[in-house]
């Protein structure tokens, strides 16, 4: 027989390294005389994104087609440290370096260009990789021959951003002013069938509305949110490495259950843009955050089916096939 | 020769990435748009260079010897056999680097190699590095290396390893680090409670299983004294950092350079290839190459922490939380890894999103001789959520309340205070997602 649930899960996460560890990004932003503009950051992209996200923020703020950036990723000798890919802070962190870098190219492009005009920074436009005056739009400087004229100079168009925000290391209480720098919140509704006969559980919907700020790059979201859950889900419900006497019995792909495309729910989600953190753009971070809920809201929803709690992880087939026996013995006697 | 460092130029260029708009190429504003990822097209296509594509002529290849045990003292370990397989150039045990230190991400406590007389405490630590012309002849080669050991009691459950007469699996005792958390009159607020609901939860061994194993390649530059290593790290500097501290080197002579990451999900936070890949190509003068396994992969690098999570969640009769107790004991295996900053973030975010004016929690994260745990996506909390969200649904269930509207009761608000006492003075908008995933999903006390 086949039973329905539905499972509610609220969660938060606090992100960046938080509790007092020094926690920072460095990036930095240069116009090329060739038509490129270079971001350099050690941010590592292990397929998150960030690159992108960068991209857009600093296109953005340097009001120019993102299509004319070239990011320098990760090499020791040719980029400054921008801490980990992890914590749910590379947007939050590397973005606002970024964004901080970019705002202070815009404003070297004010200074140089108001040199070359001869005027003051509010009567000078800039958009499109021009730099003119606002009543002669069409007597222009691109960025490109401003990066020439600035080597000219024996100067570089280059700027550097950092973010440093602090935080305080908890008591021996566990107590601090501010412990990580903004919290992500997300709430997830998870719809499930069980067969009651097989003990197997089929993924139907997940809701999912999640507090993050502004998302800088709305399909990158959708993506966390789908990949997050479905991971969560593999903790739910599958995945287990055994490891009995030190030793792992299922070390591989063919014993080691993980969710593949045929076990992925529909997804439709909800994103509160409040815009009211201190990341780029009002942006916080969401990697982390997407994964949580997912488990309890499974667990939750699995009860709502058949009324069993489960307090152990993964929410086998076999654990429920047991379950359900156990209840009908019980229910019988 | 020029040849060759043309292609080492192409490998220093790669990771290199450019961004396209389709559909947007006419707008003003670029944040907030579905900007198609800069990496997409060479990932799709194939362009992009994972460290396996890394290639070059005279390119030796390691495999690694492991643990035949997990926790014995290594006694005696005889490569002679091994070192006559044809093709096989070094093999490297730890009396060849008497002068490496042990590396790790927060306390260093992971040795390099295994030298007899000391331990090894978990399958995935190294006894000895092969060096061969091919893999094949590198993993024959391992296979004959003989070792003999002193076996010891091992451990897997960190309640045994909390226990006065269980052995040490390092000095300092197994309980590698405790956190606590206070706040308020938890006992006085139990005893005012409705109702008092406690249970214990446990979470399992997690693989983060990014598509991309393990893997690197090096060069030793002897004219600048420089090792250039190509290898995932999900925190460059930090892993130079490391690295360069094992080897003795300055942080100028580790040079490391990002290839195309496949995954990582935490599991590359930790060292792997990197210091084995830094010592056979500085040895060797070769460039050399690690790949790991997937076996290997998921015996050596680390796990997400199992942990036991006791929680006892008191609510007054109209619903609101009264007072909430928490135990976190996290098996962080043979090393602690992330495991010092995981268990303790864990039990940090115990009560959910859910004001709670009394609190009382301690946490232990613990050595045991499992592979050892450390980062994975939610770092503790997701591990805790598991236990709180079921928590709030139980209690809601016997308050006879819908559980969407218990959290609403319960949850956080502008100027609401975490367990840390921290005050949430900026972007809290917990309760608008609980209503708008109601909408979404059409909630109706939890039935469809």
């Amino acid at each position: 027989m086949k039973k329905f649930g539905r499972g509610m899960a609220t969660i938060m996460f606090g992100f960046g390294y938080g509790e007092g560890f020094p926690d920072h990004s460095i990036a930095s932003i240069e116009i090329k005389e060739d038509e490129r503009i270079v971001i350099r950051t050690a941010a590592a992209d292990v397929g998150q994104g960030v690159i992108t996200t960068v991209i857009q923020i600093a296109a953005e703020i340097l009001r120019i087609n993102p299509n004319y950036f070239e990011v320098v990723q990760g090499d020791t000798h040719k980029t400054k440290n921008s801490g980990s890919t992890s914590a749910t802070r590379q947007t939050y962190f590397t973005g606002n370096a970024v964004k901080k870098a970019a705002e202070d190219m815009l404003a070297n492009l004010y200074h140089y260009g108001s040199l070359e005009f001869r005027s003051n920074h509010p009567e000078i436009a800039i958009e499109d990789g021009r730099i003119y005056m606002y009543d002669d739009p069409d007597d222009y400087i691109s960025y490109w021959e401003m990066a020439e004229r600035v080597k000219e100079r024996g100067e570089k168009l280059e700027a550097e951003g950092s973010f440093f925000p602090v935080t305080y290391s908890p008591d021996e209480n566990g107590q601090a002013d501010k412990v990580y720098v903004a919290y992500t919140f997300l709430s997830q509704v998870i719809d499930i069938e069980i067969d009651t006969d097989t003990g197997t559980i089929d993924l139907l919907d997940v809701y999912s509305a999640i507090d993050l700020g502004k998302a800088i790059n709305p399909k990158n979201v959708e993506g966390q949110i789908e990949g997050g859950t479905v991971q969560g889900l593999g903790m739910g419900m599958m995945e287990d490495q055994v490891i009995r006497n030190g030793k792992t019995l299922n070390a591989g792909m063919t014993d080691y259950l993980v969710p593949t495309s045929v076990d992925v729910p529909k997804f439709k989600h909800y994103l509160v843009e409040e815009e009211d953190s201190e990341g780029p753009f009002g942006a916080k971070g969401v990697g982390e955050p997407t994964l949580i809920a997912a488990a309890p809201a499974l667990a939750n929803a699995v009860y709502d089916a058949i009324g069993v709690r489960f307090f152990e992880l993964p929410i086998s087939p076999s654990k429920i096939k047991k379950a359900l026996k156990e209840k009908e013995k019980e229910e019988n006697s | 020769m020029t040849d060759q460092n043309k292609r080492i130029k192409d490998y220093f260029c790669k990771h290199t990435t450019r961004c396209t708009i389709e559909g947007v190429k006419k707008s003003k504003r670029f944040v907030g748009h579905d900007i198609l990822k800069a990496d997409a097209w060479d990932k799709v296509t194939g362009e992009a260079v994972y460290p396996d594509d890394i290639s070059f002529d005279d390119m030796l290849h390691i495999k690694i010897k492991r643990a035949v045990h997990p926790h014995a003292i290594l006694k005696d370990i005889d490569i002679s056999r091994a070192k006559k397989v044809q093709g096989v150039v070094d093999i490297i045990v730890a009396e060849d680097i008497p002068d490496v230190r042990q590396f790790g991400l927060i306390i260093r406590d992971q040795p390099v190699l295994i030298a007899p007389g000391e331990k090894m405490r978990y399958m995935g630590d190294a006894l000895a590095i092969i060096v061969a012309e091919t893999k094949e002849a590198a993993k024959k080669a391992r296979d004959l290396i003989q070792v003999k050991v002193e076996e010891l009691e091992v451990i897997t459950d960190p309640f045994r390893a909390m226990e006065a007469d269980a052995p040490n699996i390092h000095p300092d005792g197994n309980i590698v680090i405790t956190h606590h958390l206070n706040r308020g009159d938890v006992d006085e607020a139990f005893k005012n409670s409705a109702i008092v609901e406690e249970n214990r939860y446990q979470t399992q061994f997690i693989d983060q299983l990014p598509m991309q194993n393990e893997a690197g390649v090096a060069l030793y530059d002897e004219r600048h004294g420089v090792v250039d290593i190509w290898a995932a790290t999900q925190w460059l500097h930090d892993t130079q950092a490391d690295v360069a501290q094992s080897l003795r080197l300055s942080k100028d002579q580790v040079r490391i350079i990002q290839p195309t990451i496949g995954g990582a999900f935490g599991k590359k936070e930790d060292v792997s290839v990197h210091i084995h890949l830094a010592i056979a190509a500085m040895r060797t003068g070769r460039p050399v190459k690690l790949c790991f396994t997937r076996e290997e992969s998921m015996i050596t690098q680390s796990k997400r922490h199992p942990i036991t999570i006791i929680n006892k969640t008191g609510v007054d009769r109209d619903g609101y939380l009264t007072a909430w107790e928490t135990k976190f004991v996290g098996d962080t295996g043979a090393y602690a890894s992330s495991g010092p900053a995981v268990v303790h973030k864990g039990m940090y975010h115990a009560t959910g999103p859910y004001n709670c004016p009394n609190l009382r929690g301690v946490s232990h994260a613990v050595y045991t001789n499992n592979t050892y745990a450390g980062a994975m996506r939610g770092f503790g909390t997701a591990q805790g959520a598991f236990a709180y969200e079921q928590q709030m649904d139980i209690l809601a269930h016997k308050l006879n309340i819908d559980p969407a509207e218990f959290r609403l009761k319960n949850i956080y608000q502008k100027d609401s205070i975490t367990p840390n006492g921290q005050q949430l003075t900026h972007s809290v908008n917990a309760e608008e997602t609980i209503k708008r995933v109601m909408e979404l999903s059409d909630w109706k006390g939890g039935r469809k």
